[in-house]
């Protein structure tokens, strides 16, 4: 899924990062099926651009397109179905349910990816299998952070948004998570774009943005 | 979806607190839906009841006003209605047909044998009347109602409320008087005297017992023919004759005053003795009087439908009374379904709040769990699918409140009824097909504004 941007600008960016951006106010162009960095400082608007290609924010100027189409014209009906089908995010706040198990989380999606990993294998992967009957709520930021990792890769997608997903694991967890990612995306044959803090994941990537 | 998602769904969403909100408004629904469905039913059993036990309230006896202490009242002779008063009342809107009832006139005197053979311990003895009307008018025609020369029995058509009178009334008071059931009181054996002296004595029988006309009834062709045999054409009229500026002699009958000569008549006056001044020529009062013989001093009317009040002031404008008893069932009739009006309104009123109370707590179950509903909306769940989710809590909990709700309606209908039994007011318990239709109608508007109600809470989380 091809994504461009045209001269987006998110209108709470300051104005002394727009200068030293790759990415507002340019126009940029990522092609389908490839994996994307973006990194940057905190406040720089990674979760922000992350969120208007998954339809959560608009105030914006410029415009984004996923496919041919311009993420602003959507309406909330056609969002429902584009987050159920066709676009998957990893939120940095994770977005899990504390109460339920980690499987349950995992299990607790619109429509089923046809071309994932079963659970269990992907829990052995990241190192969770002996956790996925624990309510998420007695599991660490780290271990939450691989369960909704697995639930975004369990969702059916074209374009994989995955915002700081390994700010709380280590380095063997990550080239772990990594790896599972590198396979379920190319099986997908769905373009990836995540976000970072500044470290580069172990991944093999098309393009690489500072904000 | 499955149901192990369907189940952790449910779960993700549970939010705390909002439970004594929904008891609240579930105490609401079960109070206001079974006053509701109590009210919507009694209000049917009622007019049920009201058109099968009582007089159709479209039918009513009409005379002139009687005014006036009996010794003003002596000596005058009936107030009959004039051909154009007869005519002026068939042409008022909503008169459907009119018919005359025909007195006696001549003495009679009723014994009635309660033990069920004459001669046989104590006789309820009176003096009374006897009407006849049209048949057509009759409730119905009781299959012993014909009368000719050769019939041995007199068929009298009397109130229900006179057997209700006598079983409530006489028959306690008097240990020699049995309480009679309609069977029983059609089978006592009846002696009609006729005559100041009880010159002539006919066997009569109760027939049957009329819930519309408040009058002693006998066949036409009976009362004609008594009338004609028995009758004194000038019974209560009596005249002063006058001769020279001044009254001569006593009173005179209107028989007295035919029996003059054709002279007398043409020269002589009179003056009715209730109005002694208004003296008029013979020939004229005999000309007034020969021609009102026929005209009735009481009349029955049916009319279409019940009687509007304008169309009761219009008749007591002209003068006339209309017989008591069916104004006062249609006051009972008003007053009941006020009563049931009160309980619809008080049932609505719960009801509302009821919705109300639910649609408040509905909203803030759906604002308590907006963190979890709004990250399965983000998750890519529909607002439907969450809307359904919240909506099958509801009817959860808002289907046993309702069914609990028919249950205690009809419980209550059943209690009164059995309530109602003992009072003699028979109405067959259980709910209506009309009630059921109606509580399926109203259990759908409840439905109908909950949904909405969710569903605009979850479209607000998705915005």
């Amino acid at each position: 899924m091809q994504i461009e941007l045209q001269s987006l600008r998110p209108y709470p960016i300051p104005d002394k990062f727009i200068p030293k951006s790759e990415v507002w106010e340019k126009n940029l162009h990522i092609e389908s099926g490839n994996k994307c960095l973006l990194a940057a400082q905190s406040g720089k608007g990674k979760s922000t651009l992350l969120h208007v290609l998954y339809g959560l924010r608009s105030d914006c100027s410029g415009d984004a397109l996923i496919g041919d189409r311009s993420v602003f014209s959507n309406t909330p009906s056609e969002w429902e179905e584009i987050r159920k089908t066709k676009v998957s995010l990893l939120f940095q706040d994770l977005k899990l349910f504390p109460k339920l198990s980690a499987r349950e989380n995992i299990e607790l999606i619109p429509q089923t990816n046809l071309k994932a990993t079963p659970i269990d294998e992907m829990l052995t992967k990241v190192g969770m299998e002996q956790f996925v009957d624990q309510p998420v709520e007695q599991l660490s930021f780290g271990q939450r952070q691989r369960i909704a990792l697995l639930r975004s890769l369990r969702k059916p997608f074209e374009l994989l948004l995955l915002d700081e997903p390994f700010s709380h694991l280590d380095k063997e967890n990550t080239v772990r998570a990594c790896q599972l990612i590198e396979e379920t995306v190319e099986r997908n044959q769905a373009s990836l774009i995540i976000s970072s803090l500044g470290d580069e994941p172990p991944l093999n990537f098309d393009g690489r943005f500072s904000l | 979806m499955n149901t192990s998602q369907e189940r952790s769904m449910r779960e993700a969403v549970r939010a705390k607190g909002s439970g004594w909100e929904i008891w609240i408004a579930s105490l609401g629904c079960l109070l206001g839906s079974s006053l509701l469905i109590l009210a919507f039913q009694l209000y049917q059993d009622s007019n049920r009841f009201f058109e099968e036990q009582v007089s159709p309230s479209n039918f009513f006896t009409l005379n002139k006003k009687i005014q006036g202490g009996a010794l003003v009242n002596m000596g005058k002779g009936e107030k009959t209605f004039t051909q154009d008063e007869l005519n002026q009342i068939e042409k008022m809107d909503g008169v459907m047909r009119t018919g005359g009832f025909t007195r006696n006139k001549f003495p009679l005197t009723l014994y009635i044998w309660p033990s069920g053979k004459v001669g046989l311990g104590a006789a309820a003895k009176t003096d009374l009347f006897f009407e006849s009307i049209p048949d057509e008018f009759l409730d119905f025609i009781p299959e012993e109602w014909n009368w000719d020369e050769n019939s041995s029995t007199v068929p009298i058509i009397v109130p229900k409320f006179y057997l209700d009178l006598w079983n409530f009334g006489l028959a306690p008071s008097r240990v020699e008087y049995p309480t009679l059931s309609n069977e029983a009181a059609t089978g006592m054996p009846i002696e009609l005297f006729i005559g100041n002296n009880r010159e002539v004595t006919l066997e009569g029988r109760f027939v049957a017992f009329s819930k519309r006309i408040n009058s002693v009834l006998v066949p036409e062709s009976f009362l004609s023919q008594a009338n004609e045999k028995y009758g004194k054409p000038d019974a209560g009229q009596y005249f002063f004759l006058w001769k020279d500026g001044a009254v001569d002699g006593p009173p005179r009958t209107l028989g007295f005053l035919q029996g003059l000569t054709e002279e007398q008549k043409q020269n002589g006056e009179a003056s009715p003795i209730s109005s002694p001044a208004e003296k008029k020529p013979i020939l004229e009062i005999l000309e007034v009087q020969t021609s009102d013989t026929h005209l009735p001093s009481r009349i029955i009317v049916q009319i279409e439908g019940s009687p509007s009040d304008a169309f009761v002031a219009e008749l007591g404008a002209k003068g006339y009374e209309i017989n008591r008893e069916f104004p006062e069932q249609d006051l009972v009739k008003k007053i009941t379904n006020v009563v049931f009006l009160g309980m619809a309104i008080i049932g609505v009123l719960f009801s509302i709040s009821s919705i109300a109370t639910f649609a408040t707590s509905f909203r803030l179950l759906v604002t308590q769990a907006s963190e979890p509903a709004t990250n399965l909306l983000l998750l890519g769940f529909s607002s439907d699918s969450l809307t359904k989710l919240f909506f099958l809590r509801f009817v959860l909990i808002f289907a046993p409140v309702f069914l609990l709700a028919l249950a205690l309606g009809a419980g209550l209908q059943y209690e009164l009824c059995k309530i109602g039994k003992n009072v003699g007011i028979e109405v067959e318990s259980g709910l209506s097909i009309p009630t059921f239709v109606f509580a399926f109608a109203y259990c759908i508007v409840f439905l109908v504004i909950n949904r909405m109600t969710i569903e605009k809470s979850v479209k607000k989380l998705s915005d």
